[in-house]
């Protein structure tokens, strides 16, 4: 519902055609974990681009200041000219700073700064920012920062939904609890499981899907299996996402159709035994 | 004479610090060497779990800082090696709960009483880092051989070297197969990247989520590979030269694909 003033994709610029009446605001989305390393950066890419390949207009905000890497995920590192602190400050306009994604037309990043620290965010500025591209996208995704120092706090203090991304560990499980507390009663939390590799768990030496949910009690937007392939992807700059076939890729294109309201069926993950992995467990292999 | 106070850090999260830490100090503590872990990241503790020993915290960094107790009320001995203790984060406190002079003085503290004081510094760069590091005189960088990783540690390397720290670096969780077909950056163009000395390199290996699940140290376990790994560490770290060999991934798919240089 979110989507349907933005069908036709607004490819060619963000901006917001100033007849729009009345403004519908889109949704502001933080992405965070506690923990850092379980995925939020990658979750927050691939998102960001299985939305955008459904046609809405998505802005990502890159929160994790001075230690910036969205960027590199989505293949832009070259391209920023401008920060988020530029925008802040006022020393760029929005326009100028957002970056357009190569491969979604209708996706945007605003990347954080590298060379600077969090605590020179002013947490209204943030806030008021977020609100800015809430008019003019149908979702701002917020990629937290690790921790639950003022990184945290600036990233989550212009969202009104929070997806908490959680690997089938217990010091994960421990710092999403955490996170989830912190979160208190505003956003509504969805939980992603990241990283499950279901042969793991078949042997009893990861712990499930339930497992990891029957401590958080969240509602589960998606599982996603730990996938070698997600390190090529980050590393070559192009979200994993992209890809027409694959269950990765469908994952996430469920995740985002579930985000946009659709009815799409409980997630699951098949244990696909493959010819490697069978002769890996024959020898002891380590995968 | 004093502890060698030893901060390990990385950027990033999620490369491997807690656990580096733990196998690390427990590798040590195998040696017979006295050591101290400090669990820095007050608000999202996990050494205590990576080391099984979450039900016996009593007090916490934070109050020892606070002087509600003294630092060996709030030292958890690890029955399983003889010299090992974990000095727990507050879970419910926040970063600037203590100051960095605070951490620096109880990191002295616990060096007067020990060979090694590891800290597990918190991701990130903001005042978890810095106090963290506040007390350390070396730093030992954690990463991963992925850019993101390797851009964050390029930071915190940086950092390091502002005050002048002697870093060296261990690069986790290669995975040789990958590494060999291309889709994974090698130990050399990791170190390339970063200039710094390579402490040592540890393999991917699924055993480990495991193992910390458990709350047992790799290292513990006397018939897997990364108990050697952390073993060859350790003995560097006590200034032996141990060379970095090449060994084979002791599967047919490892010889298939290739030997990893490891250890």
């Amino acid at each position: 519902m979110h989507e349907l003033k933005s069908q036709d994709g607004g490819a060619e610029s963000a901006e917001v055609s100033a007849a729009a009446a009345p403004v519908t605001l889109g949704r502001a989305i933080v992405i965070t974990s506690g923990k850092g390393g379980v995925g939020k950066t990658t979750t927050t890419a691939n998102l960001g681009t299985a939305l955008a390949q459904r046609g809405a207009r998505v802005a990502l905000i890159d929160a994790d200041v001075g230690l910036r890497n969205l960027d590199i995920l989505l293949g832009l590192e070259s391209r920023i000219t401008f920060h988020l602190l530029d925008v802040l400050e006022e020393k760029a306009t929005l326009d100028d700073a957002l970056v357009a994604d190569k491969h979604s037309p209708s996706l945007f990043l605003l990347a954080a700064a590298q060379t600077r620290e969090k605590d020179e965010v002013d947490t209204e500025r943030m806030r008021a920012l977020v609100e800015r591209l809430r008019e003019r996208f149908d979702y701002v995704l917020i990629d937290c920062p690790a921790g639950i120092e003022m990184g945290f706090r600036n990233a989550v203090v212009g969202a009104d939904e929070a997806i908490v991304v959680c690997t089938p560990e217990v010091s994960a499980v421990r710092d999403v609890d955490r996170v989830v507390g912190l979160l208190g009663n505003r956003f509504q939390p969805q939980l992603i499981v990241n990283r499950l590799r279901p042969q793991l768990v078949k042997k009893g030496k990861m712990l499930s899907v339930e497992d990891v949910n029957s401590i958080l009690h969240l509602p589960l937007l998606g599982v996603i299996a730990d996938e070698p392939e997600i390190v090529v992807t980050t590393n070559r700059g192009e979200p994993i996402a992209l890809q027409r076939e694959g269950r990765t890729a469908s994952a996430y294109r469920a995740i985002a159709a579930r985000i946009a309201g659709e009815d799409v069926p409980a997630p699951t993950v098949e244990f696909k035994e493959t010819f490697l992995s069978r002769i890996g467990s024959l020898f002891g292999g380590s995968r | 004479m004093s502890a060698r106070k030893i901060v390990i850090t990385s950027g990033k999260g999620g490369v491997g610090k807690t656990t580096t830490t733990a196998n690390l100090g427990a590798a040590l503590a195998m040696r017979g060497r006295r050591v101290i872990l400090i669990d820095a990241d007050i608000g999202l503790r996990n050494l205590d779990l990576v080391l099984g020993l979450e039900k016996r915290i009593v007090f916490d960094l934070v109050e020892v800082a606070d002087g509600r107790c003294q630092l060996r009320q709030a030292l958890i001995k690890d029955k399983r090696f003889e010299s090992l203790s974990v000095l727990p984060a507050a879970q419910t406190r926040d970063k600037d709960a203590i100051t960095a002079e605070q951490f620096a003085s109880i990191v002295a503290q616990a060096a007067e009483q020990s060979d090694y004081v590891f800290i597990d510094c918190p991701a990130g760069i903001e005042t978890g880092f810095r106090n963290a590091i506040a007390g350390a005189d070396e730093a030992i960088v954690v990463t991963t051989p992925e850019v993101s990783a390797i851009r964050d540690a390029d930071r915190v390397i940086g950092k390091a070297s502002e005050r002048r720290m002697p870093v060296r670096l261990i690069v986790n969780r290669i995975r040789p197969e990958m590494v060999r077909t291309g889709d994974m950056l090698s130990v050399d163009d990791v170190c390339e990247v970063l200039s710094a000395e390579l402490l040592g390199v540890v393999p991917d290996d699924e055993e480990i989520i495991d193992t910390t699940n458990r709350g047992e140290p790799i290292v513990l376990d006397q018939s897997n590979r990364l108990r050697g790994v952390y073993d060859k560490i350790a003995r560097r770290l006590e200034g032996e030269l141990v060379p970095f060999s090449t060994f084979d991934n002791q599967s047919l798919l490892g010889r298939l694909f290739g030997a990893l240089k490891a250890g």
